[in-house]
C-alpha cells in the first residue's frame, strides 16, 4: 500500500509520538500539533495511537492513493473528498486503488491528519517516528513532504469497495476535546509574579488574536500588550510545549509541538495539556480568551482527557474486531 | 551547603527547580550535580532532567508515578525532589569530562572584533583559547553547547542584524558566552572561526557530543589541519 503526494498542504509531515529523552541535548519531544485528532485518527483505523500519520496544515492537498487501505482522515477545519465523493472526517474508510483524495479547506481549523492501517513507513530517529526539522532527522527524510513524494504503509489490506465503514464516533463525545474553543485554560507558570497586577488581569480578560507569524514552533498574538513589574534579564532556562512567554515588546508567544527545548523570556502562563490540541486548530486571525485555572484542575482535565481517549481506542478496537 | 531553590511545575508533567537566575559557575555545578544524582536515583516514571545555566527542569510520565500520592502528582514529584536536593553532597564536583576542540579562526566577524579591541587576531585566538570553558547547558538547536565565560577582553555582544545562515560547526562569542553551532542555522552569535568536528551527529546515540557539565578546550588549527580533520 502507498500513495503519492499531488499536491502537498502548506505544511505536510509525518508525526508520530513524542520523542522523550534526549531535550538534554536540545532535542524537543515533537509530535502532532493535535495530537487528539492524530490518535483518534489512528485508533479509527485499528492503530494503538502512536503510529506515523500524515499531518497537513493550512491549506488543500491532494494525494493519489495507489493500492487498496483503510483510511481515516481526522482534524478540523477541512473536508475529505475521494474521487470528488465527499465522506466524513472521523470515519473509518475502505478506498480502492487508484483513487485521489482530495483535502479540501474550510473554515474552523488548521490541522487534518491522515491514518492508515497499521501506520505510515517513517524513519524512526532516537525511538520516535515524528518529523525533527531541526535536526532533518525522522519521519519522511526528517523533512515536508512535496509533491510526487511516495509514502508507504506498513501493512496490506483489501478493500471490495470504496465506503465508509458503517461506524463511527460520537459527535458530542469528539466536541468535548474542542470546547469551548475560544477558550484556553492555563496555568501559571516561573515568571507569571512578573507581570504588573494590571497585565495579569488583563492576560485573563483580554481577547487575543492568533497572528500570522505562526508555525508548528509557536503561535504568536496580537493583542493587548502586557508588563512586567520591573525589567530583569532571564537567563536561558527549559520550556515545554505550551507554556506563554512575554516578549520584549509586550506581545506574547505560545510554543508550540516543534518548540525549542531552552528560551530566555519571562514564561508568564502554561497551556492546560488538555486545551493544547484545540489551541493549535486555531487559524491566523482568530480570536482566543485565556482562563486562569490551578494545577490540580490542569490535572484533571488531562485525566478526563486521557480517560476518554482510552475509551475511544477501545470502542474503535472492538468495532474493527466485530468486523472480522 | 545550604541549598537556596524554588520547585514549580512547568506543566502537568514536568517541574522546574530553580537556584537562582543569574550565569554563575557554582550554581551551575549544583544543577549539573543534582542532574548527576537524580540519573543515578531516578523515581519511576522519570523521563529525563534538562540542565540549563542555573535550574533544572525535570520530565515525568504521570501514569507511571506511584499511585500512593493522595492529591496532585506534583506534591509527589516535589518531595522527592527535595529529599534529593538535602543529599545533594557540598562542595563544587571534580569530575567533568575534559574535550578537546581544534578550531580554525577565520570567522567572519573576527577582522572587525580585532579591530574594535585594537587587538591583534593574534591575541584574540590566544585568550579564546587560553582558559577551559565549561558546557553550562544545552538547548537553542540540538547539541548547541552554552559555554563559559569568555575574557572580558574579547567578549561582544549578539550582532543586531542575525545572519539567516550560519554554517554548521561555527564557533561563535556572546557576551560571556562561547558556543558552536551544531547545524546550519540563523544565528546572531560574532563568528571567529569554526570547528572541523560534528559535535552533533544525528546516526549517533546520543547524537550529541558534548554534555552539560563538561570542560572544553579549544585550539587552534591550520587550514591544512583543519582539512584533515574535516568530518562535515
Amino acid at each position: 500500500m502507498s500513495i503519492k503526494i499531488i499536491k502537498p498542504a502548506m505544511i505536510t509531515t509525518l508525526v508520530a509520538g513524542p520523542r522523550k529523552g534526549y531535550r538534554r541535548w536540545g532535542i524537543g519531544a515533537g509530535g502532532a500539533m493535535d495530537m487528539v485528532a492524530m490518535k483518534v485518527s489512528n485508533f479509527l483505523v485499528g492503530n494503538e495511537g502512536d503510529q506515523a500519520a500524515l499531518e497537513l496544515g493550512y491549506s488543500s492537498s491532494q494525494i493519489l492513493i495507489l493500492h487498496d487501505s483503510l483510511i481515516s482522515a481526522s482534524g478540523k477545519g477541512f473536508e475529505l473528498y475521494l474521487n470528488d465523493k465527499l465522506f466524513p472526517l472521523w470515519h473509518p474508510v475502505k478506498v480502492k486503488a487508484n483513487t485521489l483524495l482530495r483535502l479540501t479547506k474550510t473554515p474552523g481549523g488548521t490541522w487534518a491528519y491522515l491514518a492508515v492501517q497499521g501506520g505510515w513507513k517513517a524513519e524512526d530517529w532516537l525511538g520516535s517516528c515524528t518529523t525533527n526539522s531541526a535536526a532533518r532527522k525522522g519521519g519522511y527524510l526528517g523533512r515536508m513532504l512535496q509533491t510526487n513524494d511516495m509514502v508507504e504503509a506498513e501493512t496490506n489490506y483489501l478493500a471490495d469497495e470504496t465506503g465508509s465503514l458503517p461506524w463511527s464516533i460520537s459527535v458530542p463525545l469528539l466536541n468535548q476535546f474542542y470546547s469551548p474553543f475560544n477558550e484556553i485554560r492555563c496555568m501559571p507558570s516561573i515568571e507569571t509574579d512578573w507581570l504588573s497586577e494590571s497585565s495579569k488581569q488583563v492576560f485573563s480578560s483580554g481577547e487575543f488574536g492568533v497572528s500570522s507569524q505562526s508555525n508548528r514552533m509557536g503561535y504568536r498574538l496580537n493583542g493587548p500588550h502586557l508588563f512586567v513589574k520591573e525589567k530583569n534579564e532571564l537567563v536561558s532556562s527549559p520550556v515545554e510545549v505550551g507554556i506563554i512567554q512575554l516578549l520584549p515588546d509586550g506581545n506574547l508567544v505560545m510554543l508550540m509541538a516543534d518548540s525549542q527545548t531552552t528560551g530566555g523570556y519571562p514564561r508568564i502562563a502554561s497551556v492546560a495539556q488538555a486545551d493544547l490540541p484545540k489551541l493549535a486548530q486555531h487559524l491566523p486571525g482568530e480570536k482566543i480568551y485565556f482562563k486562569w485555572i490551578s494545577f490540580l484542575e490542569a490535572e484533571n482535565l488531562l485525566q478526563d482527557r486521557d480517560t476518554r481517549l482510552a475509551e475511544l481506542k477501545h470502542s474503535c478496537h472492538l468495532q474493527l474486531s466485530l468486523m472480522r | 551547603m545550604k541549598d537556596q531553590y524554588t520547585i514549580s511545575f512547568l506543566n502537568e508533567e514536568a517541574v522546574l527547580i530553580s537556584f537562582a537566575n543569574k550565569i554563575d559557575c557554582e550554581i551551575n555545578d549544583r544543577v549539573i550535580e543534582l542532574h548527576r544524582l537524580l540519573e543515578q536515583t531516578p523515581f519511576p516514571g522519570l523521563i529525563e532532567s534538562v540542565p540549563a545555566y542555573a535550574s533544572l527542569a525535570v520530565y515525568f510520565n504521570r501514569s507511571e508515578l506511584p499511585k500512593a500520592s493522595p492529591l496532585s502528582v506534583f506534591s509527589f514529584v516535589e518531595s522527592f525532589l527535595k529529599n534529593l536536593i538535602s543529599r545533594l553532597p557540598a562542595g563544587t564536583f571534580a569530575e567533568r569530562r575534559k574535550i578537546k576542540i581544534p578550531v580554525l579562526y577565520d570567522g567572519e566577524d573576527l577582522p572587525a572584533l580585532a579591530d574594535q579591541r585594537q587587538l591583534k587576531t593574534e591575541e584574540i585566538i590566544s585568550i579564546h583559547t587560553s582558559v577551559p570553558y565549561r558546557v553550562f547547558m544545552l538547548g537553542f538547536l540540538p547539541g548547541f553547547p552554552y559555554m563559559g565565560m569568555v575574557d572580558a577582553r574579547i567578549a561582544a555582544p549578539r550582532k543586531i542584524t542575525p545572519r539567516t545562515c550560519v554554517p554548521a560547526g561555527s564557533v561563535g562569542i556572546a557576551g560571556f558566552q562561547t558556543g558552536i553551532y551544531p547545524q546550519a542555522s540563523p544565528g546572531g552569535w560574532q563568528l571567529i572561526g569554526r570547528t572541523p568536528l560534528k559535535i552533533f551527529d544525528a546516526i549517533k546515540n546520543p547524537p550529541g557530543m558534548l554534555m552539560a557539565g563538561d570542560e572544553i578546550i579549544f585550539f587552534a588549527v591550520s587550514q591544512n589541519e583543519f582539512n584533515a580533520l574535516n568530518e562535515y
